[in-house]
């Protein structure tokens, strides 16, 4: 090809001794698909819902901004927002846990509740916070769904719960399990007074938060791709020592085997939770 | 002054820009697609990044890419070229958030303008005339109660479109619904936004547009006006300045109301304001082009005044050193544009290798293009292949020289439209200026039955 000879010019006029621009992306600029490896604008992420333009990859997005994508606009009121875990049974390190949790996730617990109107709808809501020490179940997040199921019950309230999580808190040990039962009996009361309950599950939902109140909704939706289990797949793997199927243990397997309804894409959930809960009215 | 941008376009403009800098003394980045590797502009500039696959959205309007290539380069600035980037305001803004500077207006402007519609209100609010026409709307209802006020015939035209895309002609009131449900669809689908305003179709109507210059201080000229009313389907052919249907005193009153229009948007860089010239004389905004256009040579000929070269200046915080009364306009300059089509098989774009090229000389006779003897047209961009510019003292004599240089081009290996260009050159409706913006799809109408044009 060409071999241009270069000429040599002298910068025009250099007016101010300006300093040199040195070009510098600013950290949050870009983000990494997990799924498909692409570099996508953080802007361009934060308007299509925090779904990956390119190959629909759900990422994790926190319980506020759940909450801001959800419900309409200013209807959102928190219930027992100053509610915080106590070490009860004296567990090594848990207060540090909890420390390093509550900055982590600017949260003081794994759940949010309060209540809400979705596309005008009246509902309680509880979502769940999965950056607080993975989303786990103790007493305070028993606590506080438990009680606003009582407080929908008495109010004649639907109830919409996100869910994600890593089971029951290992660090309150049967306290934790026994949230299960104290969740599910409430729930079991607000179903008998006639109420609807939609659960959506997130990924990822396990443990003793999958075993009780996450799939006692009377409808069951889930985000794409979501690992919604009990056991982990490495444990059976390891415990059946078998090799597992494809997609095991994913929201699309689940809705094969009829344990979930439908699985909603993000950017559709609003409009999903809104129909159902008109049409319950 | 920058010591070096980095252009994110490719073809004749980016050589053009290239050629700016290396008088300028700045060193230049070139970024090209697989297809583009023996391209011009990437053998003339001083380094040169391969930003991705064939297609423009893999390459040219990979935004990530190019700049990424900025910042491994240290580029200072980023020149965009027209078209592909250059009026994207999200690109605006990650220039500046990556400490580039982007040569062109702010990213602000750029959206209001890029909006068809914020745009038409802003220029309404600050007392210029604007197309009869309404804002946009949704309801199918609604629009046909505004359609009739209006009055017919009409346009449906896409918020997000511009350049003469995502138009339909509604003549009357029959045809307006499918049309706007139409026009709807399709601006969803090429632009992601359905919007659709409507506005009076003025006919016949003349293209005229009117060059702006605005540095980062204030001032503010306005370097001429151009005709670009030789069009097919909307993109255009033929481009003069000055345009034979201004006189004076029209001229006087675009100047005015286009620095007051360049004043309320804020505007700084280079940017054109098009306008409608009805029958009578009264010109009407129709839209702001918030970049350089691929038309500025016939201004440049005519003032003395480097366009792109003044783009880069204000970009560096230079102050305007002239003027509106410094600015003069001498004689007259027209510009072809040589597309790699045919035009007597409606126009079927072509590529291929060019055996042979003689590119005409002589005083006052430019071909900018990006073409070389030996080089491979690709098929994955647009069909222009360069521009023929000529300058003369009057009309005439520009008419006569381009004809002399059309004859004097050869370009062998691909099809293109010289020949046509002589044809049209040689219209009657060219020679004395009459010619309106559907002269030339009425010409290539009569010729359809005959079987090709």
């Amino acid at each position: 090809m060409f071999q241009f000879k270069k000429p040599h010019n002298e910068l025009e006029l250099i007016m101010k001794q300006g300093k040199k621009r040195i070009p510098h992306v600013p950290d949050e600029m870009f983000v990494c698909c997990p799924s498909c490896k692409t570099a996508i604008l953080k802007d361009e992420l934060l308007e299509n819902a925090n779904v990956c333009i390119k190959c629909g990859y759900h990422f994790y997005i926190n319980a506020r901004l759940r909450i801001h994508n959800t419900a309409d606009k200013g209807s959102f009121t928190e219930t027992d927002p100053e509610m915080q875990s106590e070490n009860v049974l004296g567990f090594p390190d848990y207060e540090k846990k909890l420390t390093q949790a509550k900055l982590a996730s600017s949260e003081a617990e794994a759940v949010i509740t309060g209540f809400c109107t979705i596309e005008g709808n009246p509902c309680a809501l509880f979502v769940m916070e999965g950056s607080f020490m993975m989303g786990s179940m103790g007493t305070v997040v028993g606590e506080k769904i438990t009680r606003l199921f009582e407080a929908a019950t008495e109010r004649g309230l639907p109830v919409v719960g996100f869910t994600v999580s890593g089971g029951a808190r290992m660090q309150e040990g049967i306290l934790s399990l026994m949230q299960m039962a104290k969740t599910s009996g409430a729930v079991a009361r607000h179903s008998r007074a006639g109420l609807l309950y939609i659960t959506v599950l997130t990924n990822p939902t396990t443990g003793g938060v999958t075993a009780s109140f996450a799939m006692e909704g009377d409808i069951i939706l889930s985000e794409p791709d979501a690992l919604i289990c009990f056991a982990g797949p490495r444990v059976i793997a390891q415990t059946t020592r078998q090799k597992l199927p494809q997609g095991f243990q994913k929201a699309e397997f689940l809705l094969e085997k009829g344990f979930i309804d439908a699985i909603i894409c993000r950017q559709d959930i609003r409009k999903t939770l809104g129909k159902l809960l008109m049409m319950h009215r | 002054m920058f010591s070096k941008i980095l252009v994110a376009n490719r073809g004749e403009i980016a050589v053009r820009i290239i050629r700016a800098c290396k008088e300028m003394g700045i060193a230049t980045v070139a970024v090209h697609s697989l297809a583009d590797a023996n391209a011009l502009h990437v053998n003339l500039a001083d380094e040169s990044i391969c930003i991705g696959g064939n297609s423009v959205r893999e390459s040219y309007l990979n935004m990530d890419s190019i700049l990424s290539a900025a910042i491994c380069t240290e580029a200072e600035a980023i020149h965009p070229g027209y078209g592909l980037l250059s009026e994207n305001p999200r690109f605006a803004e990650l220039c500046e958030k990556c400490n580039f500077t982007f040569i062109g207006p702010t990213a602000d402007v750029i959206r209001i303008m890029g909006d068809k519609e914020k745009a038409r209100k802003t220029m309404t609010d600050a007392g210029i005339p604007v197309v009869p026409g309404s804002s946009v709307i949704e309801d199918p209802l609604e629009a046909r109660h505004e359609a009739d006020r209006i009055g017919y015939p009409l346009l449906c035209k896409a918020r997000a479109g511009g350049g003469g895309r995502g138009i339909r002609l509604v003549n009357g009131p029959e045809e307006f619904e499918s049309a706007f449900q139409t026009a709807s669809i399709e601006a969803k689908a090429a632009f992601g936004d359905g919007g659709i305003y409507l506005e009076k179709y003025i006919n016949p109507a003349k293209h005229i547009e009117v060059q702006l210059l605005c540095d980062h201080f204030g001032n503010a000229v306005c370097l001429g006006e151009r005709e670009c009313s030789m069009q097919r389907k909307n993109q255009k052919v033929i481009e003069e300045s000055p345009s034979p249907s201004v006189n004076e005193a029209t001229r006087r009153k675009l100047i005015e109301t286009s620095l007051m229009a360049a004043k309320a948007v804020g505007y700084r860089n280079a940017g054109t304001i098009e306008y409608i010239l009805d029958k009578d004389g009264n010109f009407y905004f129709m839209e702001m082009n918030t970049r350089l256009q691929v038309e500025h040579p016939v201004t440049e000929m005519i003032t003395g005044i480097d366009i792109v070269k003044w783009q880069l200046r204000i970009a560096a915080e230079v102050p305007l050193p002239f003027v509106q009364e410094d600015i003069r306009f001498t004689g007259h300059a027209i510009e072809c544009r040589i597309n790699a089509e045919n035009p007597y098989m409606d126009f079927r774009p072509g590529c291929g290798e060019i055996t042979l090229l003689h590119i005409p000389g002589g005083p006052w006779v430019r071909f900018d293009s990006a073409v070389y003897q030996g080089y491979s047209v690709p098929p994955f961009y647009d069909s222009m292949i360069g521009k023929l510019i000529v300058h003369g003292t009057n009309r005439e004599e520009a008419i006569r020289k381009m004809q002399a240089s059309l004859c004097e081009l050869i370009i062998e290996g691909v099809e293109h439209n010289a020949d046509f260009h002589m044809e049209l050159l040689n219209q009657p409706a060219f020679i004395d200026g009459s010619y309106d913006t559907g002269f030339l799809n009425r010409l290539l109408a009569e010729r359809q039955p005959q079987g090709k044009c």
